[in-house]
């Protein structure tokens, strides 16, 4: 088997309905399939609760994880049985990337830390209504 | 006798129309990634048809490229197969 490294990623949509800490474990799940069969996993992006365009098992919304992982092909064949057995993964979408679209997230990646960088963090403001309450009292 | 001539109509087919360009190709650089719906949805119709390039004036590249990414974000439920007008 060819044992090249590959970029690899993974969207998959899970059952909004869970808990924000079940919702956690089924990713912890995933990542733990991809580290165990060699792959490693690089970024891990939480979309979110969004609404699904159309149901998907009767149901509207669905929460978003998109994951990039290197590896070998080896990692594809679990990790796509493991998406398909687990309940709780309503859809899921592996795809390589390829060298322009590395270069594409990379930008994307750059150009979304340099405002992060310039933009000095907000001080936050001194209360405009700070004690008039106990005034008022006293 | 004297005839009148008639104006001459002007043929819809004589006025120059403007060439579209492919905004991909313009815009150096873009991947077409499926993760942006907002993107996308340029290319879509209210009913969730891809819209032929023959009107968006996407170059044939480009075209397969979105085509790809639409059809990803729609197994995604990011974008819709088939919207339903009424809802």
């Amino acid at each position: 088997m060819d044992n090249s490294q590959r970029t690899y990623e993974s969207t998959f949509i899970i059952n909004a309905s869970l808990d924000d800490p079940q919702v956690d474990a089924v990713i912890g799940r995933v990542q733990e399939v991809i580290t165990k069969n060699g792959g490693t996993v690089t970024a891990l992006n939480k979309w979110g609760r969004k609404r699904l365009a159309y149901t998907i098992n009767k149901k509207t919304n669905g929460f978003y994880v998109n994951l990039e992982f290197t590896g070998a092909g080896t990692v594809l064949a679990p990790l796509e049985r493991f998406f398909q057995l687990d309940e709780m993964i309503l859809r899921h979408l592996t795809i390589q990337l390829d060298r322009k679209a590395l270069t594409a997230r990379a930008q994307a990646k750059a150009a979304a830390a340099v405002p992060v960088e310039e933009v000095p963090p907000v001080q936050p403001r001194e209360p405009i209504f700070k004690d008039t309450p106990n005034d008022k009292q006293s | 006798m004297l005839t009148t001539r008639k104006p001459r109509r002007e043929k819809d087919s004589q006025v120059p129309r403007k060439k579209r360009t492919c905004r991909f190709c313009d815009a150096k650089d873009i991947y077409i990634d499926y993760r942006d719906e907002k993107r996308l949805q340029r290319f879509v119709t209210e009913q969730g048809k891809i819209i032929p390039k023959r009107i968006t004036g996407t170059c044939a590249k480009h075209q397969r490229q979105l085509v790809k990414a639409i059809k990803r974000a729609r197994h995604l439920a990011m974008l819709p197969f088939v919207s339903d007008t009424i809802r």
